[in-house]
């Protein structure tokens, strides 16, 4: 038999600390019949190991729990499920409308998205001849490596308590890059489409990619300046942020302005929705898909958004500080975390009730002349502000 | 030639509307102010001069033909009934829901409702016979509130009521101008009697004259309630509407 001890003892060792889930194990213990199969099954074991305590140690794994848990896979997908029901309710109120409500009237239609997935997994996949039909449709799925790569650095924690699954000092970097990646795989999907809207869709990606990749380059650049390190675990401990006096938006807000609207003109939000306008050009790049192919396409702003929401929480709003709730211990900075980040993200979202749609123009000269001046003395500001502090 | 710009606006200007917009939006995210109406659960109450559905009654029908002539779309055709009578039908595929005809009805026999909303499932279902526009169309009432549209001071609301808005709606009918028929030219009078066969409210009378051997015809004023018939039918033409 292998010696897989030493691999146990490194998983047992480092999970996360949950007071609550220990509360609840007493609680359940005092309970007549419930707390003997509780006892039972902690102590249950094959070849001598404890496979549910295994089992459970595993998940509270502190790499794992953080990319699988909170601030991974299940924390995004729940994001996907309610941002855009969130965004149609609100933008709705706003502009008076009622929003989805068919569906489920009694919770005001919240799981308008299930009903709309499976629409989406019911329908046809057609690929129409002029495509090329292997790019066609791989490049949505390729699309996903740079959108969930990034989750392996996003650290959800605070002060000395990192929830992060991988900690490395190109954390920042490794991000902005495999984000940078993003309009490659738009413009292939609409080159691989073959047909004139996506083309145009295409150019106009490439067009705001030009527009807001420097100053949003410049704008992370100021924070790494600032706090003197890229890695996602340092950024949000020690002295950085570690209360809200020190968050990055106080510290320097021209950094923040500038990300945040670089973060709309990525994810091709209202005012920046250039490349999708539907008006125009019938969303784009994706105006051939159908199916659960184009469900996917939708749902990848809103993946995308996510991942650069996180990045700003973490950069400009102190990661996971926050009052520490009794009995949560690690979690409590995960769950101010993903308040945070929804905040970010329905601010983000929102604006599509407020601004009208600009020209190509428009957002060009955006980006090169007010974004750039403006990232380029966030640099400036933020050197100044390290050299005082 | 007056060229117009786009407004010159400094920055100062700028952060203003941007805060405005946004301050707005976040107002009316967490106060909406609401103006849709839930149409398959509350109808909006509609005034009971709504002009709608149109139903007939065949016992005040005089058969004049009014309604089929003024009718700007074409849409009202006149189809001889068993009895020997005229009545109106209606194409609803060309109703353009003006309702003159409803107006110019001497006898009140065309009335209007509430009801708006009427499927059909084939263009020929649409063309409606004088039978169908007897009986109101069957409608299935899911509504269970009205939707009054209230303007206070400056801003529209809705104000709900749980209660069914009655469609079907009591009008007196429609006056119209007062008209009455008049012989401009006596002298050229055939008393043919058309006039006073075709007159439903037996305003024509016709008295003979034995010294000269001649008939003169006679239009009650009083009793004529301009329908125009006499008009049409007077094979001298001789017969005119005039304003009472």
């Amino acid at each position: 038999m292998i010696d897989i001890s030493g691999l146990i003892g490194t998983i047992m060792n480092n999970p996360v600390n949950i007071p609550l889930l220990y509360v609840i194990y007493e609680f359940l213990l005092k309970i007549p019949v419930l707390g003997g199969i509780v006892a039972f099954l902690l102590d249950f074991s094959i070849l001598g190991m404890p496979v549910v305590r295994y089992i459970i140690g595993f998940v509270l794994w502190k790499p794992f729990f953080t990319l699988i848990i909170i601030p991974g896979f299940a924390t995004l997908g729940t994001m996907l499920l309610v941002l855009p029901w969130l965004e149609r309710k609100l933008v709705a109120r706003m502009q008076w409308r009622v929003g989805p409500r068919e569906i489920e009237p009694h919770t005001r239609g919240s799981i308008q998205l299930l009903a709309d997935t499976l629409r989406f997994l019911c329908q046809e996949v057609i690929i129409h001849k002029d495509a090329h039909k292997h790019y066609f449709l791989q490049f949505p799925f390729l699309y996903f490596i740079p959108v969930l790569l990034p989750l392996l650095f996003i650290n959800a924690g605070a002060v000395g308590h990192p929830l992060v699954p991988i900690e490395t000092p190109y954390a920042l970097q490794i991000m902005i890059g495999l984000i940078s990646l993003m309009p490659v795989f738009i413009i292939g999907v609409a080159w691989a489409s073959n047909n004139r809207f996506s083309f145009i869709g295409a150019v106009r990606e490439a067009f705001m990619y030009f527009a807001y990749e420097i100053p949003f380059i410049i704008s992370v650049l100021a924070m790494i300046v600032l706090y003197g390190t890229s890695n996602t675990a340092e950024v949000v401990s020690g002295v950085n942020q570690s209360t809200w006096l020190h968050w990055g938006i106080i510290l320097n807000p021209f950094a923040a302005l500038t990300f945040f609207i670089a973060t709309a003109m990525a994810t091709a939000r209202l005012p920046f929705d250039i490349p999708e306008a539907d008006q125009e050009v019938a969303f784009g790049p994706f105006v051939e898909y159908t199916g659960i192919v184009f469900g996917l396409a939708y749902i990848m702003a809103y993946e995308k958004a996510y991942v650069l929401a996180a990045i700003m929480t973490m950069l400009f709003f102190g990661g996971g500080s926050g009052p520490v709730i009794p009995y949560l211990g690690e979690l409590s900075y995960g769950i101010w975390f993903v308040v945070k980040t929804l905040i970010i993200l329905l601010v983000l979202v929102n604006l599509r009730g407020v601004y009208p749609r600009y020209r190509i123009d428009q957002a060009l000269s955006i980006g090169w002349g007010a974004m750039l001046t403006l990232a380029l003395f966030a640099l400036v500001w933020s050197v100044v502000i390290g050299v005082i502090i | 030639m007056k060229k117009v710009g786009t407004p010159e606006y400094d920055l100062s200007d700028k952060l203003k509307y941007h805060v405005s917009a946004l301050s707005t939006a976040a107002k009316e995210m967490a106060l909406p102010l609401n103006i849709t109406t839930h149409y398959p659960r509350e109808r909006k109450r509609q005034p009971d001069c709504f002009r709608g559905y149109m139903l007939f009654d065949p016992e005040r029908c005089i058969s004049c033909f009014q309604c089929s002539f003024v009718c700007p779309a074409n849409a009202i055709w006149m189809k001889d009934a068993p009895s020997g009578r005229y009545y109106p039908t209606v194409d609803y595929g060309k109703c353009i829901f003006c309702h003159f005809c409803i107006d110019s009805c001497p006898g009140g026999a065309l009335k209007t409702t509430k009801i708006h909303d009427v499927a059909y499932k084939t263009m020929d279902e649409m063309f409606t016979s004088t039978e169908e526009m007897i009986e109101p169309p069957e409608i299935i009432r899911e509504d269970v509130g009205v939707v009054d549209y209230v303007i206070d001071k400056e801003d529209l609301s809705l104000k709900r009521t749980k209660e069914k808005d009655a469609l079907i709606v009591d009008v007196e009918p429609s006056q119209g101008v007062p008209m009455v028929s008049v012989c401009v030219d006596r002298g050229s009078c055939l008393a043919c009697k058309v006039c006073d066969r075709i007159c439903e409210s037996g305003a024509v009378s016709s008295v003979v004259e034995e010294a000269t051997m001649t008939v003169k015809m006679a239009i009650d004023a009083e009793k004529c309630t301009g329908c125009g018939l006499c008009v049409k039918e007077c094979s001298m033409q001789i017969l005119r509407l005039v304003r009472k």
